[in-house]
C-alpha cells in the first residue's frame, strides 16, 4: 500500500506491505533511525514520535494509520543552527548515558512541555511514565525536563 | 697522483651552503614547554577537582539529536536478517530438526542447525554452552535452528516452518533439589554442583559457644534480567577472502574474538569484531551469543547478516543475575558485637556456567559484609538447573549477599534492642582491617560514611 505523510516538514511517500508499522517505515524506508526498536510491544517508549504533535509509540501504529498525518521525529527537532532547548539541557546535564532511550524521552518531554509548560515533578514523572531508561535512574532526566521548562518560561517572560 | 690537494675553496663553499640552508629553514619553532618535574598529586581521600563539578558526556549531544548509530541503525548493501528458533522446552533430547520446509520458502536464503557448527560449545570459564543445541536442550531459551531471509518478517515466518522432535527429559528447577544425589542431572552425570568455595577464619564452633545469642535466617534473591533498552544485536559479514567481520553490541570484544575463533575453527587474524556504541550492557553483553550463527549464515549466503534479538529472545535466552539462597547463622553478644558467623550460599547458575565461578567467589568474600568477624565459615556452591542461564551482572554476586547480611543485621538489632546504626558502627571495618580472605584494607571510611549519611538524612529524627 502507498502511504504519504508529512515527516519533519517534508512530504514523504512510500510503498509498504500493510503490516508495516510506522516505526519500521521511518527506520527502514526513510532511514530515520532516531526512533529505536526496544521492545516492539509499546512498553519501553524508545520508539516515541510525535503524531500531529502528540507523543505516540511508533511500534504500535501501522504505517497506514499515519497516512496523511504529520510526524515529528527526533531528527526534526533540531536544525543546523539550533538545538531544541531540551536537547541542549539533556546534553548539559548528561541526562543520557547509553542514549538508546534518549530520542523517545526527549520527544515525550516535548509533548509534555507543549501541553503543560510548567509541570510539577510528579507531572514530569507522569509525562515520562511511558518511557523506560535502564542507565540513569531518571533523576537527571527529570531534572533536565524541569530545567528546560524554567528556561522556556524565562524566555517567554523576556519576549 | 698528488694526494695533498688544496681544498680551501671547497671549505668556504661548504660554509656558504650551510648558511643558505639555515636561511631556508622555517622560522624556529616555539621553545619547548618544560613541565614541572614535581607534579602535584592530591593526598589520599582529598577531593579531586572532578568531584562536585558538572560533567557532560562527549557522546551526549549525538544521543540527544538521535544521530548515534547503534547496530540496528546500520545497514549494508544486500544485507539480510536472521532469526533463531528457541526450544521452548526446559530439558529434552533432540531427535530431529527439520528445516527443509523453511528453506523452501521464498525469500529464505539459508538455514543453520547445531550440527553444522564446527565446534558447538563455548563459555568464559567452562565451555558448556552450545551455540545452537544439537543433541540436548538444557533450557527453554536454547536456540535449535536459525534462518536468514531477506526481511525480518520472513525470517520470523520461516521459524514457524521448522519442526523439531523432542524426547522430553526430566528437568530440575530448584537449586537445593538439584544438589541432591538423586536429582536429574543437567550436564555432568555425577553432580549438578560445578563450583564450590570455602572461606575459614578462626574457630566458628567455639565462637558460637562463646556468643550470648545465636540468630539464624535464610534469604533468597530472585533472577533478574538486565533488560538493556537495546537488545543484543550483531551484523556479520563473511567476505570472499574468508575473513569475518562482526559489528556487535558485545562488551568484551577480545574475549568474543577468542570464542568466535574457537566455535568457527577460524584463526584469530581472520576475525575482526567492531564494537559499536552499546545501548546498555550492565554485564549482559559480556559474552558471545548469536555471533557464530550469523557468521555461518553470512558464509552460506555471501551477504551481510543482521541479527537483532526480540525482547522475548532477550528474556528467554540471554544471561540473568544469579538467584541466591543464603543461610546465615550469627553468634552475637548482648552488646551487639558479632563473635562468629556461618554462611552457606547456593547460587542457582541456570543451564550454563558462564561467569558463575567469578560471581560465587565475589559473593563469598563479601558475604560477611564490611564487619569485623573473628570466627567465620563460608561455604558456597554453584548449581546447574534447567533454567535461563545466569551470567555477569553489575556487582557479580555482591548485591545478593549485601541484601542478606544487612537484613540479618537489622533483624538482630531489633531483637537485641540496639539502634541499627549503632550495631553497624560497633562492628564495621576500620582502617587496615582485614577482609575475610586476609586482605588488608586501606582507605576504609565505612564508619565515617555511615555517620555523615545518618547526619545528612536525619537518622536520629
Amino acid at each position: 500500500m502507498d502511504v504519504t505523510m508529512n515527516v519533519n516538514g517534508r512530504e514523504l511517500t512510500a510503498s509498504v506491505p500493510p503490516e508495516t508499522t510506522l516505526l519500521r517505515l521511518l527506520r527502514e524506508d526513510w532511514d530515520l533511525t532516531g526512533a529505536k526498536l526496544g521492545c516492539d510491544v509499546g512498553d519501553c517508549g524508545a520508539c516515541t514520535v510525535l503524531l500531529d504533535g502528540q507523543a505516540v509509540n511508533a511500534c504500535l501504529m501501522l504505517a497506514g494509520q499515519a497516512d496523511g498525518r504529520q510526524i515529528t521525529t527526533i531528527e526534526g527537532l533540531a536544525d543546523l543552527d539550533a538545538f531544541h532547548p531540551l536537547q541542549k539541557t539533556f546534553e548539559d546535564l548528561a541526562a543520557l548515558q547509553c542514549g538508546f532511550c534518549g530520542p523517545g524521552i526527549i520527544l515525550a518531554a516535548k509533548y509534555l512541555l507543549d501541553t503543560n509548560p510548567n509541570p510539577s515533578t510528579a507531572e514530569i514523572r507522569d509525562g515520562l511514565s511511558g518511557n523506560l531508561c535502564r542507565c540513569t535512574g531518571y533523576t537527571k532526566i527529570i531534572e533536565a525536563v524541569a530545567d528546560t521548562a524554567k528556561e522556556l518560561a524565562a524566555k517567554q517572560d523576556a519576549a | 697522483m698528488d694526494d695533498n690537494v688544496k681544498v680551501v675553496e671547497a671549505e668556504t663553499s661548504l660554509e656558504a651552503l650551510r648558511e643558505a640552508d639555515e636561511a631556508l629553514r622555517l622560522p624556529a619553532v616555539a621553545e619547548p614547554i618544560t613541565y614541572p618535574i614535581e607534579t602535584k598529586v592530591p593526598d589520599a581521600r582529598q577531593q579531586t577537582p572532578a568531584v562536585g563539578q558538572r560533567a557532560t558526556r562527549p557522546d551526549g549531544r549525538l544521543h540527544g539529536l538521535g544521530q548515534t548509530k547503534y547496530i540496528d541503525d546500520l545497514s549494508f548493501p544486500g544485507m539480510i536478517h536472521a532469526k533463531i528458533k528457541r526450544a521452548g522446552i526446559a530439558h529434552a533430547r533432540i531427535k530431529s530438526v527439520d528445516v527443509s520446509e523453511a528453506a523452501k520458502m521464498p525469500g529464505v536464503l539459508a538455514t543453520l542447525v547445531g550440527a553444522e557448527i564446527p565446534v558447538n560449545s563455548f563459555g568464559p570459564s567452562l565451555q558448556d554452552q552450545p551455540v545452537l543445541a544439537s543433541d540436548i536442550v538444557y533450557h527453554a531459551g536454547d536456540g535449535v535452528a536459525a534462518v536468514a531471509a531477506v526481511t525480518e518478517q520472513l525470517a520470523a515466518d520461516a521459524l514457524e516452518k521448522i519442526t523439531v522432535e523432542y524426547e522430553p527429559m526430566t528437568p530440575v528447577f530448584d537449586p537445593l533439589e538439584a544438589m541432591s544425589d538423586d536429582a536429574p542431572k543437567v550436564h555432568d552425570p555425577d553432580s549438578n554442583i560445578y563450583a564450590t568455595k570455602v572461606i575459614k577464619k578462626g574457630d566458628v564452633d567455639k565462637g558460637f559457644e562463646d556468643a550470648d545469642h545465636i540468630f539464624e535466617a535464610t534469604f533468597r534473591t530472585q533472577m533478574v534480567e538486565h533488560v538493556p533498552l537495546e537488545p543484543h544485536a550483531t551484523i556479520a559479514d563473511w567476505d570472499g577472502n574468508g575473513r569475518l567481520t562482526l559489528w556487535s553490541s558485545l562488551g568484551r570484544i577480545t574475549m568474543g574474538r577468542a570464542d568466535v575463533s574457537r566455535t568457527l575453527g577460524l584463526p584469530y587474524n581472520r576475525i575482526r569484531i567492531i564494537g559499536t556504541i552499546v545501548g546498555g550492557n550492565f554485564g549482559g553483553k559480556n559474552e558471545i551469543t548469536q555471533e557464530p550463527i550469523l557468521g555461518l549464515l553470512s558464509k552460506k549466503t555471501g551477504r551481510p547478516v543482521k541479527g537483532v534479538y526480540s525482547r522475548e529472545d532477550e528474556f528467554m535466552s540471554s544471561t540473568t543475575r544469579h538467584p541466591f539462597i543464603m543461610e546465615y547463622k550469627t553468634g552475637i553478644n548482648s552488646d551487639g558485637r558479632i563473635v562468629a558467623r556461618k554462611v552457606r550460599l547456593v547460587c542457582d547458575g541456570g543451564a550454563y556456567c558462564s561467569w558463575s565461578e567469578t560471581t560465587l567467589g565475589k559473593a563469598c568474600i563479601l558475604s560477611a559484609g564490611p564487619y569485623n568477624i573473628d570466627n567465620l565459615h563460608v561455604e558456597a556452591f554453584a548449581v546447574y538447573t534447567n533454567k535461563t542461564m545466569t551470567g555477569a551482572m553489575r556487582g557479580f554476586g555482591a548485591p545478593q549477599v549485601c541484601f542478606a547480611y544487612e537484613s540479618h543485621m537489622d533483624d538482630m538489632a531489633k531483637e537485641l534492642g540496639i539502634d541499627p546504626l549503632e550495631i553497624r558502627l560497633l562492628n564495621a571495618f576500620e582502617e587496615n582491617a582485614a577482609s575475610p580472605t586476609g586482605q588488608v584494607l586501606e582507605s576504609v571510611v565505612v564508619k565515617e560514611s555511615l555517620q555523615i549519611a545518618a547526619e545528612r538524612f536525619g537518622w536520629k529524627d
